[in-house]
């Protein structure tokens, strides 16, 4: 795994009296624990990813409390896991990234919500929308409103998500209903505190086991025709149930005056963009000292109706800020005013974009405009601030001259999957383009320069089905690519079952990095065991065989030559059906975490340790970077050139490099250039390796080479010839 | 402090992943703890939390018993702290607004970390740095932009520990020097690097940098061709114009290393072919003296053993490797010719049949990868070996071919020169496509035929209106630029024909 979490494993220890300091989504963990949850679960996924994270490396703890722990291998499972909240009075949390994680767990979340639960569950998602945000831009809501799950939107401070988490449970069981809550970017990595209270032990757990399994109840199956109650019961029992629950608790809050004539209806993760725009604009402080009456929906579904119309009530108008599309929030608003016959000018959309992240310009814009409709004059500073961010950024604009290049998110130095990219763009010189079915992961970074390919997106694990009519209907084979984790969460059957199933003729590419690397190094499947690891070494090669694929290749990802040949291969197969090339390939960062501090441990005790990086000779570059156009590692870079002659920037490989060996590969692959050196620097040389260096150095001296440091002098150019 | 009682202060942090920015944003929000202020902060760690850019962002405000509303998102116009770890980085931020001349301090690191967009240019694609810092400078109220990076490397600390003591000792936050080294000392991890390079950064904020010339990747490398100081100038370049005298030394310097005396005269015979005449003035012939000494140059396997061997490589390849006293340094070289650069060694006649045959056969692919030790007596004979064959070049085939490509583009710079020096001076400059080795050579001569034919033979017939000769040649060499395929110079040359009309549409 990629960080160590001692420090936060210490936090979750902590209990009445103390102050928790930490990020968003560990006060999330902690309030897990704190709420005496039974189970845990769930899939990786930025920004929630660190929630299981700490779980997994906190063993003991874990044990103390008796809380069972699955790190599932999809969404689908994790949903599916909730289901022994369904018979059993035992609470249980799983958690992923939405809106995709959401996606795949859709059935299983239709199916729980269907039934109910008695033991409270929760759903925590981690709302990837708007800036930093690596999914389709699409809403949680839509799931809550469909399913009729609860979903909760906290206002982004600790102590608001700490009580939504233990309120959360609470409402679950109150209206025997999932409860889902999410939690934007910036919430999860949000660096607070609040006042800790002991954790909870579960009474049913791991470590007391329920001795009887349920008695049979037919109507805790989602199965007709217990269905068509159960569809009733939500609306005749579980909603008013949890409106009342909201309210009595109350859930959602009030902000400034109690009166006004226009106030404002704000999803509780949106409140502190909106109260630094109310700040600019003098109507509010760092403190929420709100001058315009505000109501924050830290439940954004179900809305209690009463307590918009009693807010709407005497009001002239209200603003809805609600973030994205559709205007879910504002639709059940107007239609509740409505219903209540009441006259409040409804805004929201009108004056704030329907789709895109509110920022806090967007907010600013939209804010402006329904003041200044109701003849507050506090919209000129916000209109002063908005020009003069937009005149500045002009200003900028016209002293660059030039709009600046982007930076995308590549492979990291020495990536295992950069060189597969580069056999691809190689064989793709060699034989004209190729469909290219991409898939969700790190190797999704290969749609970005140098290499630029891919024709579709369709999820996580689901490029070989993507590529399944492709194939049927078209003059070349297709090439999918997937990674391991995505072959695990849904590629295996997805995919790789479907496509034998119906003989489709594809080539797939499976990344055997050991881990979901995108999502902060996590153990898969076929991960290797380790001291903290969860992997079990399940085989990938002998799981396809076992599925029928007869064609299965597997290469080491370093391997250029190979690669291209083995892809060649695939692609110009006589034989139909589905070929398989496995790139083999640690993930590199994994690998240093290892291999780093076990060098400089050997290095330090006197150990002989070799370790090669690659150099490029800046007298044979001649500035073309071709390579670059094939690799694109961040350590092989350029830098000017001492060559009066030659005054491009030359080639460079910087000291990160970690001598992973594309550099050489391609170089040789693509017959590129010569200028790529490998370096290996023996540290503490035997006494034969000294003797066999001091040999070579003489027998070199003896013919004139390599003069002896210091360097002796150049001997001076021959006098040119002058013209005339 | 920039911020008051009612007004937190914002700082925003921009950097790369994997730089180390998390755990400066964490040191920040720890020591304003110890400080006993109120903190909040959080991040866009980017997607792929590496290399992609990435933010943090904090504020803070005095303790009290009350619970502020702190902000997620920065506000434009209204960060009193910048800290950039890289220019360019720091020149986005700063157009977004997180800078403003009013109000922000800007603490920003003289460095570049090239985008793949700019590395990846068939020439030079590097932004200019110096107008990046301009930019960070006069859109902030007070910059302090210095060479942190070697500051770091100097003291010993990480780059994120001296950019903590810069901030410390800036002033901006109300946070005591003792809290940030607190908060380093709480981290627990290289604490003695953190903590020099946090004082190390401190002392930056208090003294300032020596205001260093911008360091691009590392001090360029010391190359055996270049000039050498002071050369000879022997009295009959005088003739030449001053400002040209320098680049014909390096060239006559460098193809004396490569060939022998009788070469430099070939170059010299060249060279004077042009001088004196109308339209050559200092800067043309420099360019022309610096292409026609690449070109001579051509990096047949003789040369590149030829740079294999030289002395000097070895010394700064243990510079570079970071290798220590005791430690044994090998380069191992990767060499891969293919068969026209071996049979290219053949005298003319002999070559061509042996192509002809290997054409034939279909074995003109094969090639043989070499990984050659330099560092070892094996692989040193080998370039010895392959090196001694210079005085066999000039019979290769490869010379030959080399000469008459050098003849057919001296001889449309002379006939240019007589229409146009504008044009001419572009036909010089087409030189520049032909570089590299084996595809990347192969596609630069390709552009300079196509060039050559498609533009320059037929306006040295008069089919182009004279007006247009030079930026004719100059777009199609930009355009050659662009893409490896070569669709933007296709396009050019259409787009330049259809605007010249059809009926004058050169033969291809």
């Amino acid at each position: 795994m990629e960080v160590s979490f001692r420090r936060e494993i210490g936090d979750l220890r902590l209990g009445a009296g103390d102050t928790f300091h930490g990020e968003g989504i560990m006060a999330v963990t902690k309030a897990l624990l704190q709420s005496g949850v039974a189970y845990v679960g769930g899939y990786q996924g930025a920004p929630v990813s660190h929630l299981l994270d700490v779980l997994v490396q906190a063993g003991d703890l874990l044990e103390e409390l008796g809380i069972h722990l699955e790190t599932c291998t999809n969404e689908a499972a994790a949903a599916a896991m909730l289901a022994a909240s369904i018979n059993y009075p035992v609470r249980g949390a799983v958690t992923w990234k939405s809106i995709v994680g959401t996606n795949v767990a859709a059935d299983a979340l239709s199916n729980l919500s269907s039934a109910g639960v008695i033991g409270g569950a929760l759903i925590v998602v981690g709302e990837d929308y708007g800036e930093g945000a690596s999914v389709i831009q699409e809403r949680t809501q839509a799931y809550a409103v469909k399913s009729s799950l609860w979903l909760l939107d906290p206002r982004p401070e600790l102590p608001t998500i700490v009580r939504m988490v233990e309120k959360g449970f609470e409402l679950s069981e109150a209206s025997n209903t999932p409860v889902m809550m999410e939690l934007r970017i910036r919430a999860c990595h949000v660096f607070g505190s609040f006042e800790a209270a002991d954790n909870r032990r579960s009474e049913f757990s791991a470590a007391n086991r329920i001795q009887q399994p349920a008695t049979f109840d037919y109507a805790r199956l989602s199965h007709p025709p217990v269905t068509f109650v159960q569809e009733a019961d939500k609306v005749h029992r579980r909603l008013p149930a949890a409106r009342a629950f909201i309210r009595d608790n109350a859930l959602n809050e009030r902000f400034g005056p109690d009166s006004g004539d226009i106030g404002i209806i704000v999803q509780g993760g949106m409140f502190n963009v909106l109260n630094g725009r109310l700040a600019e604009a003098g109507l509010s402080d760092a403190w929420g000292n709100l001058e315009i009456p505000t109501h924050v929906l830290n439940v954004t579904y179900p809305l209690v109706p009463e307590e918009i119309t009693e807010f709407c009530a005497g009001k002239r108008a209200v603003l809805v800020v609600e973030e994205g599309g559709p205007d879910f929030i504002e639709k059940e608003i107007g239609q509740i005013l409505r219903k209540a016959d009441l006259n409040t000018v409804l805004h929201g959309k009108d004056v704030l974009p329907m789709a895109g992240e509110y920022s806090p310009v967007v907010v600013a814009k939209g804010l402006s405009a329904f003041l200044s409709r109701y003849g507050r004059n506090e919209s000129a500073r916000l209109d002063d601030w908005v020009d003069a961010v937009c005149r500045h950024s002009e200003a900028v604009g016209r002293a660059l001259s030039a709009p600046l290049p982007p930076r995308p998110p590549t492979f990291c130095t020495g990536c295992p999957e950069r060189p597969v990219f580069s056999a691809m763009k190689l064989l793709r010189q060699e034989t004209g383009p190729v469909h290219v079915a991409a898939d969700i992961g790190c190797h999704a970074f290969a749609t970005f320069p140098p290499f630029s390919q891919g024709n579709s997106i369709l999820g996580y694990g689901m490029s070989l089905a993507s590529a399944a009519a492709v194939s049927g209907t078209q003059a070349k084979r297709p090439l999918a690519v997937m990674g391991d984790g995505g072959f695990w969460h849904n590629g295996l059957l997805t995919g790789v079952a479907g496509s034998v199933f119906n003989q489709d003729d594809s080539v797939l590419v499976i990344f055997k990095n050991g881990y979901t690397s995108a999502t902060g190094v996590q153990d898969v499947p076929s991960s290797l065991p380790s001291e903290h690891g969860r992997g079990k070494s399940l085989d990938i090669e002998s799981t396809l065989k076992s599925l029928g694929v007869k064609w299965v290749e597997t290469v080491r990802s370093y391997s250029v030559s190979t690669m291209r040949k083995t892809l060649k291969a695939a692609m110009d197969a006589p034989e139909k059906g589905l070929k398989v090339i496995v790139a083999d390939g640690e993930c590199q960062l994994a690998r240093q975490r290892r291999v780093k501090p076990a060098n400089a441990k050997a290095v330090a005790e006197g150990k002989r340790v070799v370790r090669t990086r690659f150099w490029v000779d800046p007298d044979v570059c001649t500035g073309d970077h071709a390579c670059i156009r094939l690799s694109g590692c961040p350590s092989l870079t350029v830098r000017p050139s001492a060559d009066p002659l030659k005054p491009e920037p030359v080639a460079h490989v910087n000291n990160d490099c970690v001598g992973c060996g594309l550099c050489g590969e391609v170089s040789h692959a693509a017959q590129l250039c010569p200028s790529f050196a490998r370096i290996e620097i023996i540290q503490n040389p035997t006494a034969w390796d000294r003797f066999r260096a001091a040999l070579s150095a003489r027998l070199i001296r003896l013919l004139g080479g390599h003069a002896p440091a210091p360097q002796a002098p150049r001997p001076a150019a021959p006098q040119p010839v002058p013209a005339e | 402090m920039t911020g008051t009682a009612s007004r937190p202060v914002s700082i925003l942090i921009s950097a790369l992943g994997g730089e180390g920015g998390g755990v400066l944003a964490g040191w920040i929000a720890d020591a304003a703890v110890v400080a006993g202020l109120h903190v909040q902060r959080t991040s866009i760690p980017g997607v792929a939390q590496r290399t992609g850019a990435t933010t943090y962002y904090l504020e803070i405000l005095p303790g009290t018993d009350r619970t502020p509303v702190l902000a997620l998102n920065p506000a434009p116009g209204r960060v009193d702290v910048l800290v950039g770890t890289e220019l360019l980085e720091t020149a986005r931020m700063v157009q977004a607004g997180y800078a403003t001349p009013d109000r922000t301090l800007l603490i920003g690191v003289r460095r570049r970390v090239f985008t793949v967009a700019e590395k990846q240019a068939m020439g030079d694609g590097r932004l200019d740095p110096g107008r990046l810092e301009e930019i960070a400078r006069q859109f902030s109220r007070r910059a302090m932009i210095g060479d942190l990076e070697a500051v770091a490397r100097a003291s010993g600390g990480h780059l994120n520990a001296v950019l903590l003591g810069a901030l410390a000792g800036s002033g901006a936050v109300p946070i005591p020097a003792d809290a940030y080294r607190e908060a380093v000392r709480a981290g627990g991890k290289a604490v003695e690097q953190n903590l020099r390079g946090f004082e190390a950064g401190l002392a930056f904020a208090r003294d300032g940098a020596p205001d260093a010339v911008m360091p691009e990747t590392g001090a360029p490398e010391s190359s055996p061709f270049s000039a050498p100081d002071n050369p000879p100038v022997p009295e009959s370049w005088s003739l030449h114009p001053p400002e040209a005298v320098p680049m014909i030394e390096a060239g006559s310097q460098r193809l004396a290393a490569y060939q022998d005396d009788a070469y430099v005269a070939l170059y010299a015979e060249r060279l004077g072919r042009f001088a004196g005449r109308p339209g050559v003035d200092g800067a043309f012939l420099s360019e022309l003296a610096r292409l026609l000494a690449v070109r001579m140059a051509f990096e047949d396997v003789i040369r590149v053993a030829q740079l294999k061997l030289a002395s000097a490589r070895l010394e700064a390849v243990r510079a570079e490797s970071k290798a220590r006293a005791g430690d044994i340094v090998d380069v191992v070289e990767y060499m891969k010719p293919g068969p026209e650069e071996l049979v290219s060694l053949l005298p003319a006649g002999l070559a061509r049949r042996v192509l002809a045959a290997l054409e034939r056969r279909g074995w003109s692919g094969w090639s043989i990868p070499m990984n050659v030790t330099a560092t070892r007596f094996g692989g040193f004979l080998r370039l010895k070996l392959l090196a001694s064959l210079r005085g066999w070049r000039p019979r290769t085939l490869r010379y030959a071919e080399e000469q008459q490509w050098i003849e057919r583009w001296l001889s449309l710079v002379d006939r240019a020169l007589e229409i146009d020096p504008a044009a001419a001076r572009e036909v010089v400059a087409l030189a520049g496509l032909v570089k590299g080795y084996s595809d990347t050579d192969r596609r630069g001569r390709r552009n300079f035929g196509t060039i050559a034919t498609r533009i320059v033979e037929p306006a040295l017939a008069g089919d182009l209106p004279p007006g247009l000769f030079a930026d004719a040649v100059l777009n199609a060499r930009l355009a050659a630029l662009k893409d490896p395929e070569g669709a933007a110079l296709g396009q050019t040359i259409e787009a330049l024909w259809a605007s010249v009309g059809p009926d004058r549409q050169a033969a291809e």
